[in-house]
């Protein structure tokens, strides 16, 4: 499945919200890609690299493509969007702990 | 004990464990070994293991700035992080040992291939280049010191984790460390802890540069331009900076330690006077919320030079009208009874903000910076600020603040400034928000300005001399260049008569003039600055007490005598003869 958003976030896919969208992606077991509204498949790179995300160099207020395919596909889908859709971060940081060093330090934490 | 020569920055002394600070460390590799040779195995578990401490150091360092500086400063780290733990790059790092590729090779390659490719993209992306190079080079430091030992682990940390260290966390120093640099950016030290810092020596500089001046503000002891013999200093040698005598004495002996150790002068709390009853504002420059205990601590009468830009650097994009509400009123409230002069955004020149995509210029100290900023491309900005600030002069202490304007040259950059002011104001009182107008103000920093004195005067409350630039324009020396270092003191003749200049347009009428440059906070030259008139001298916290000191001392009839001496000089020696000063390094 698949959603197109517009990017919201002040400073485009770049430092802290492409670090939350990649930290997101990888919470889940689906497999998500991204990429330019208007590039097609072969713009799609995958969501849970903090390097193809970054070198989409996208900036505020473009249109972005997001597939997830896989079990939570759907779950994954909506909290991607969601970060793209919210144009004001949260102040929240990261989890403290996350000495385990697994997918699980990724969540968000008020 | 061997003791080398510098030039003292911060007049206080520390003592602890030595450890360098190479951003620019060679990591050079050895030869590809024969691929038949490499043990896959061992490899792909060495770059483990260098990937969990180059982790570990990112979590430090990210714990350490988010406490001490901001959420926003620390954020870098999960980008790194980010990096770090990519997929794409872990499975290709991974073919590439399984190809018998030794794991620092795989790792170099496979970053440098993604810092090219981000760095043939504008803007923002070259940043993240540095990023990638960042991280490259923590891990090749991690690789490479599980194979050789590292001469920069402290006593008890094991050369892996001490490798995983990289510049950017120089927040995470442990406690006692005298930090020893070819050179520090404002972004180095601005990153310092001031409690486990206990010295800086670094081998350039110069006393006005401006990780000098940001040390000052945090009172960290330092020593700059001690030269290439501090390179001969081990990590893990016990050092005494002594920021008073400007030296740098290695493995000191007991007496040393101790006479270095006594802490400086007691704060005076009062106001003070000239022996003769004239009374002169010894106020404390700030760049940070965390710069305010100690002024206030040291005795300082308010915040004579509040540098907003510091709220600004450093960040990923400018701080909201809220935030800077916040940090105002901060500063009012550590100085309740006392004024707070916040000078409005002053960036260009040297102090760069990504996010606010200056112009590259050639020459940026003569270009876009300072108030040519804030009235045209950053207009939007400055009326936040302005904003911000209106808000906070009608808050409970917001009585006593004022605003001044950063590199005047144009009675019209004043007028312009001032009907922004006036038009916020309106603005807020259209909206019913509550406001009033503070004092007024410029920053005499620029020959044109000193000249235009009088007319600057007419239009605002007061004026304040910024030194360092004041030096740097009138000598046409830049201040950040060592080769013309002797041409930037603020002694020469040139830059006094343009000091007198200022001081002279201000007299008689009701606006009052002070000085917030470097200048200022050096108790030698207080007679003089007190004869050329100043009201007010604004300087780094940890010299309040001993020009407090001075100024009693001062005969005001006396200091107006030896200014006018000083001003008749026609060379710098003549006014350090007058002033009775040996040479001194500027």
């Amino acid at each position: 499945m698949e959603r197109t958003v517009t990017v919201e976030p002040e400073a485009g896919l770049h430092a802290r919200p492409a670090s939350k969208l990649v930290q997101a992606a990888n919470r889940f077991d689906a497999d998500v890609s991204i990429g330019r509204a208007d590039d097609g498949d072969d713009g799609l790179v995958r969501a849970d690299s903090m390097l193809s995300v970054s070198g989409l160099n996208v900036e505020h207020g473009e249109s972005v493509r997001v597939v997830a395919e896989g079990p939570d596909a759907e779950a994954a889908l909506d909290a991607v969007c969601d970060l793209l859709a919210s144009p004001v971060e949260e102040p929240a940081a990261d989890a403290d702990g996350g000495d385990d060093g697994n997918a699980e330090d990724a969540e968000d934490a008020p | 004990m061997r003791t080398l020569d510098g030039v003292g920055s911060t007049p206080r002394s520390g003592v602890g464990t030595a450890r360098w600070y190479r951003p620019d460390a060679d990591l050079t590799l050895p030869d590809r070994p024969d691929p038949a040779s490499v043990d896959p195995d061992a490899e792909l578990e060495r770059y483990e293991a260098a990937r969990d401490a180059v982790r570990e150091a990112l979590r430090d360092a990210r714990d350490r700035t988010a406490e001490r500086v901001g959420e926003d400063e620390a954020a870098v780290f999960d980008a790194h992080e980010g990096f770090l733990d990519d997929p794409t790059v872990i499975d290709d790092v991974g073919a590439a040992i399984r190809d018998g590729t030794p794991a620092a090779h795989a790792v170099a390659d496979r970053f440098d291939e993604a810092v090219a490719q981000f760095e043939g993209m504008e803007g923002r992306m070259a940043e993240r280049a540095d990023d990638l190079r960042d991280v490259r080079d923590r891990l090749l430091r991690a690789l490479l010191a599980g194979t050789g030992e590292s001469s920069d682990a402290a006593p008890g940390e094991s050369p892996r984790s001490a490798a995983a260290r990289s510049p950017t966390d120089l927040a995470a120093l442990p406690e006692g460390t005298v930090l020893l640099a070819e050179r520090l950016t404002p972004g180095d030290t601005a990153a310092l802890d001031p409690d486990a810092i206990a010295g800086i020596a670094t081998v350039e500089g110069g006393r006005t540069s401006h990780a000098a001046i940001i040390a000052r503000s945090l009172a960290i002891p330092a020593v700059v331009g001690v030269g290439a013999a501090l390179d001969a200093i081990a990590a893990g040698e016990t050092v005494l900076v002594d920021g008073e005598a400007g030296t740098v004495v290695v493995d000191p002996d007991e007496e040393r330690r101790a006479a270095a150790l006594e802490s400086g002068p007691d704060a005076i709390r009062e106001r003070v006077e000239t022996a003769d009853g004239r009374p002169v504002e010894v106020a404390a420059n700030v760049g940070g919320e965390a710069e305010l205990p100690p002024a206030a601590e040291r005795g300082a009468d308010g915040i004579g030079l509040f540098r907003s830009e510091f709220l600004f650097v450093e960040r990923e994009a400018a701080p909201t009208e809220d935030e800077q509400f916040e940090a105002i009123t901060a500063a009012l409230s550590a100085f309740p009874d006392d004024r707070v002069v916040v000078r409005t955004l002053d960036v260009g020149g040297d102090k760069p903000v990504p996010y606010l995509d200056l112009p590259d210029e050639p020459n940026p100290f003569l270009g876009r910076r300072g108030i040519r900023l804030s009235l045209d491309e950053h207009a939007d900005l400055f009326e936040t600020q302005v904003r911000a600030l209106l808000r906070a002069a009608a808050t409970d202490h917001g009585d006593e603040l004022a605003v001044m304007f950063p590199l005047i040259t144009r009675v019209e950059e004043v007028e312009r400034a001032v009907a922004t002011v006036e038009s916020v104001a309106a603005d807020l009182a259209a909206e019913g928000v509550g406001h009033a107008v503070p004092a007024l103000g410029a920053m005499v920093e620029t020959p044109a300005a000193a000249f235009l004195a009088d007319a600057l005067a007419d239009r605002l409350d007061f004026l304040s001399v910024g030194t360092n630039d004041l030096a740097q324009y009138v000598m046409a020396a830049d201040r950040g260049n060592d080769a013309v270092a002797d041409y930037h003191d603020p002694l020469h003749p040139a830059v006094l008569r343009a000091l007198d200049r200022t001081t002279a347009a201000v007299e008689g009428t009701d606006a009052w003039v002070g000085m917030c440059g470097e200048m200022a906070g050096d108790p030698a030259l207080t007679d003089l600055l007190v004869g050329l008139g100043f009201d007010e001298l604004s300087m780094s916290a940890v010299t309040v007490p001993d020009v407090k000191r001075r100024v009693r001392e001062v005969d005001a009839d006396a200091a107006r005598s030896l200014a006018s001496d000083a001003l008749a000089c026609e060379t710098r020696g003549e006014v350090l003869d007058v002033l009775g000063l040996d040479e001194r390094a500027a």
